[in-house]
């Protein structure tokens, strides 16, 4: 039904450009301009708007040289099971999957695309025009906002009614909202300063203000093309943005969704070349009015000032392609992932400077990471990507910035979740095996895999809910469903249905900050 | 000795009449898991996609579109090719699994 709704102003397109163009050009620009066109409706929101890649491979006429013609159109066709990669039999024509294959291995990686200031304030959308019509209370029953759990549920095409934010009560495990957002959902985020907003943005770079009291969106931007990065300052006055396409980021007000300032993402990198560079990792604190930014390709940490004008602090050198961090010591203390160098990087944000560089598994990837006290110690839990013959979760005593262990588990891993009230430490094995069906749970004092969990689909994110008497997991790809299991016994709970669920963020994030770390011990480090 | 050799011939027994007659929903699960699920999903295919739902439809149903398709009698290039790729046992699994499951 979509396809023939969506071909048909094409066709009329088609037409137009047909009577406009001289003849002998029209039919190859014609091919190339509905092949460019298909690729950005179906194929870019993962691959990259400039077919340079983004969360899958980058597709180019260098990425996809030598490839087989007849195994990219199957591989279009079928999809690839164990990615996220969707079947797009029966939502393509053949003609239109041969096009894109031959239209992909002739087609470079393109330029950096503009998406200025100007672009950014015209892409603003009003859903709510008057705010002071929003009920005071939500309109659902819930003891504390706290309780609320967001899942990015990212929908099988990564576009489309399945792409949704969806929120769910975790004390009941009933869905008491959903946001949709055309494009996948990829981070939620939470206003520190009043729990009725959040701030969902896709993998398109939209960023949908969400009013949690009456569950519906009042105001969208577009920040770029691609890009997941999203922080909220501590008085919840700004957000800034971060994007893969193009090299910039943005500090919006918080409240109306305006750019305020956009910064090029470039410097030097750890090895002297001037390089333009994905934004990585953006946080707030609530050590400070800072925003930190880590700049991928440049290996550099910005720290952003709020205050007139937005001066940035540059600390380079602070590894090779970085990603993302989390926050420890009332948040003045930054652990910043490095995949090439497999170290990660603990910044002071108070003096500004890196710490000191600790060893990680292969290719570190920590999620939102994870803080615990046990025995007087602060530990600090950090997964990894890669799954070379090392797979390990690194344990850092984050008072001494030092490597306490590193726990041996049964495959890469993506994303470590703790409470300060649970027993484990839970992390999501995403091999490509049946191992990406499992969450492995390391005891918090023995620092050992006490148990291995069989969710199904491919389980990741897992989070728990703000009492820590449940987790939550995604099984995602085609699992469609995220299960809930008693933090405790680990027995199955529940199960809430949607279509490839990914993120799990808890609203409790905002008053421990990184997870595992207790409300109490926020206060007392303030 | 013969304790043993007799308790073995019982369980080869058990598990030859359990392969002939019943289906495993276990092996079917995992044959869904990497097979059909990925179009059809689990419980529900995605609300955007032009394949139909099979959690909770008729085994028998199921198995004899699965074997119209393995023998090219029932016309699809995609469930051709798939279906081809699937033993009885298989097919038997596979129904058995997605009959029992609540859509």
């Amino acid at each position: 039904m979509n396809t023939i709704k969506k071909h048909l102003p094409k066709s009329v397109i088609i037409g137009l450009a047909a009577i406009m163009l001289p003849f002998g050009a029209q039919a190859t620009s014609d091919t190339a301009k509905n092949m460019h066109q298909l690729y950005e409706d179906n194929c870019a929101s993962c691959h990259g708007s400039d077919h340079g890649g983004f969360i899958a491979p980058g597709l180019n006429a260098d990425s996809l040289k030598g490839r087989s013609p007849t195994s990219l159109r199957s591989l279009i066709m079928t999809g690839s099971f164990d990615t996220l990669m969707p079947p797009f039999y029966g939502r393509l024509s053949d003609d239109d999957i041969r096009g894109l294959v031959k239209h992909l291995q002739t087609t470079p990686k393109q330029a950096n695309p503009a998406w200025t200031i100007d672009d950014i304030k015209a892409s603003i959308k009003v859903y709510v025009k008057d705010e002071s019509t929003l009920p005071a209370k939500p309109t659902y029953q819930i003891n504390s906002m706290d309780d609320v759990i967001g899942v990015a549920a990212r929908g099988k095409y990564g576009r489309g009614s399945g792409s949704k934010a969806v929120f769910i009560n975790s004390v009941t495990h009933k869905q008491i909202g959903e946001i949709p957002t055309g494009t996948a959902a990829h981070i939620i985020d939470y206003n520190p300063a009043n729990p009725r907003w959040a701030y969902v943005k896709t993998d398109t770079a939209e960023i949908f203000k969400v009013d949690l009291y009456s569950m519906q969106a009042v105001r969208s931007v577009k920040t770029g093309f691609n890009g997941p990065g999203l922080g909220v300052s501590r008085d919840g006055k700004y957000i800034m943005a971060g994007s893969y396409v193009p090299h910039n980021a943005v500090i919006l007000d918080a409240d109306t969704l305006e750019p305020l300032k956009t910064f090029e993402l470039e410097g030097v990198d750890p090895d002297g070349k001037m390089v333009s560079s994905d934004s990585g990792m953006i946080i707030g604190t609530p050590f400070a009015d800072i925003f930190a930014i880590a700049l991928e390709n440049a290996g550099q940490v910005w720290v952003v000032d709020l205050k007139e004008g937005f001066p940035v602090t540059k600390i380079e050198n602070v590894g090779r392609h970085l990603h993302d961090a989390f926050l420890s010591h009332g948040g003045s203390k930054l652990m910043v992932a490095s995949y090439d160098d497999s170290i990660v990087t603990a910044i002071d944000l108070k003096d500004r400077k890196i710490i000191k560089k600790l060893e990680a598994g292969c290719v570190p990837h920590v999620g939102g990471g994870s803080v615990v006290e046990v025995d007087g110690r602060t530990l600090g839990f950090g997964t990894n990507f890669g799954d070379c013959d090392k797979m390990v979760v690194s344990v850092w005593d984050l008072d001494k910035m030092e490597v306490v262990k590193q726990v041996p588990v049964s495959g890469g891993t993506e994303s470590p979740a703790a409470h300060a009230n649970a027993p484990y430490v839970a992390v999501d094995i995403i091999s490509k095996d049946r191992r990406a069906r499992t969450v492995q749970l390391i005891d918090k004092k023995s620092l050992e895999v006490v148990k291995t969990l069989d969710v199904g689909g491919h389980a990741y994110f897992p989070e728990y809910s703000a009492d820590g008497k449940f987790l939550y997991v995604s099984a995602g790809y085609s699992g469609d469903e995220v299960v809930v299991y008693d933090a405790v016994s680990l027995e199955k709970v529940a199960s809430v249905q949607m279509e490839s669920p990914a993120g799990i963020f808890s609203h409790g994030r905002v008053r421990y900050m990184t997870r595992g770390l207790s409300p109490d011990e926020m206060k007392g480090a303030k | 000795m013969r304790l043993i050799a007799l308790s073995g011939l019982l369980i080869l027994g058990l598990m030859s009449t359990q392969s002939a007659n019943a289906a495993s929903i276990y092996a079917g699960e995992a044959k869904a898991a990497t097979v059909c699920s990925q179009c059809h999903g689990i419980r529900m295919p995605s609300a955007d996609a032009p394949f139909p739902p099979l959690a909770g439809r008729d085994a028998d149903y199921l198995k004899t579109a699965l074997k119209q398709y393995r023998d090219k009698t029932r016309k699809s290039d995609i469930m051709n090719a798939i279906a081809g790729s699937l033993s009885d046992d298989d097919i038997n699994n596979v129904a058995m699994y997605y009959a029992k499951l609540k859509p």
